[in-house]
């Protein structure tokens, strides 16, 4: 059994912050393929190339399982509202 | 990318202008009956299942499923590379092109007929106007050609001639691709001593090209989704790239693991430019989605 979505969970939130996390486990159940969507003040100023390594070392431990990580979003605070906005204006909670 | 026109050798062709059924009077009738019904359709999809000709009727030989040329309606090539896969589909199947005469100029044969008409769009503009599609549904190499003889026959039958595309020594539709570089080797082999550390190797080679791709499979077969994507995009760029298999266990020993402490990146693809790492697939997605790599040298 490789890494599992809550270990992923845990590992981001416990180093990243994220104001909002989603992790989406694409492998079918094995474990190895997960797909990330990440908020967190900590991606301020950083290039997307730096964002993803921020994710990518937050999970060193789990990359050693995981075949593929797609890091769908890796945005800031600001952006996330941005985005949130002109996507769902209604669900500005 | 798996979207390349496949080869035709010349040789059923050869076989095919010699065969005793082409009557050397039919020469004489260049134009084509069909012409003056060049009208663009709008039908999503060009192959009318009900259109197709109920088994056993003239020839036996190729599949039943596979409609006659002549019965087939041309299929305008939209202006907007865009449309052009809501009009033609990405199976595998026998094509022919025609101008805007209307004479038939190449028949073809593909494992996605979408994107090899766009590739002739893009070649030769000028003589891709309409389309006619014949999907292959069990598109084995023997039924493909099969197809491809069918509609070469019928035409040739019907004018005696050969489509100037299909004439032999014509390169025009069907390029022998010069465009696929070979993927870079940072190594003469496995078992030679390297006189320079990979890390250096791997350096010198991303500081000496603008563009490198380190990817699984070799460029023109990727052998991992994201690696493919990555190239469709350099490819769709028109970026100048080179490319190195980090699966090449002969020629790029170590590579995956050293490549990964060179870059502190844990996962391929990788690409860089001007020395330095861009990113992954998901980056080199999102650079695209914005339109940022523009900006590449282009071939």
């Amino acid at each position: 059994m490789g890494v599992t979505k809550e270990q992923v969970e845990s590992s981001l939130t416990s180093k990243l912050k994220p104001s909002h996390l989603e992790v989406t486990d694409t492998s079918g159940g094995c474990g190895a393929s997960f797909v990330v969507e990440i908020v967190s003040e900590q991606f301020e100023g950083k290039r997307l190339l730096e964002r993803h390594r921020l994710v990518n070392a937050a999970l060193e431990e789990e990359m050693k399982e995981i075949h593929a990580l797609s890091i769908k979003k890796a945005i800031t605070p600001e952006q996330w509202k941005q985005q949130q906005e002109s996507v769902e204006p209604k669900s500005e909670a | 990318m798996a979207t390349s026109t496949v080869g035709l050798s010349p040789s059923p062709l050869r076989s095919l202008t010699s065969s005793p059924s082409l009557p050397p009077r039919a020469r004489i009738a260049p134009s084509l009956p069909f012409a003056s019904r060049l009208k663009p359709r709008l039908a999503l999809s060009p192959l009318p299942a009900a259109r197709r000709r109920p088994a056993g009727t003239r020839r036996p030989r190729v599949s039943a499923a596979l409609t006659s040329l002549s019965e087939t309606e041309p299929v305008s090539v939209p202006a907007d590379s865009g449309e052009l896969a809501g009009r033609f589909p990405s199976a595998s199947g026998v094509y022919a092109v025609y101008d805007g005469a209307g004479e038939l100029q190449f028949v073809g044969i593909s494992r996605n007929i979408a994107a090899s008409i766009a590739g002739h769009r893009r070649s030769v503009p000028e003589l891709c106007c309409s389309v006619k599609v014949g999907v292959v549904d069990e598109p084995d190499r023997v039924a493909l050609t099969q197809a491809w003889k069918s509609w070469m026959e019928e035409h040739m039958t019907a004018t005696g001639k050969v489509p100037p595309g299909n004439e032999s020594g014509n390169t025009t539709w069907i390029r022998q691709p010069p465009k696929k570089k070979p993927d870079l080797r940072l190594t003469p082999g496995r078992h030679m001593q390297l006189t320079v550390p990979l890390e250096e190797l791997i350096d010198r080679l991303v500081k000496e090209n603008k563009v490198v791709a380190f990817i699984k499979g070799s460029r023109s077969a990727p052998m991992c989704g994201f690696s493919q994507r990555v190239i469709g995009i350099l490819e769709s760029e028109g970026v100048d790239y080179e490319s190195v298999d980090v699966l090449d266990e002969e020629y790029n020993y170590g590579l995956r693991e050293t490549l990964k402490k060179y870059s502190n990146w844990p996962t391929f693809p990788q690409v860089f430019v001007d020395g330095e790492l861009v990113g992954g697939c998901d980056i080199l997605t999102s650079m695209y989605e914005k339109g940022e790599l523009s900006g590449l040298s282009k071939k």
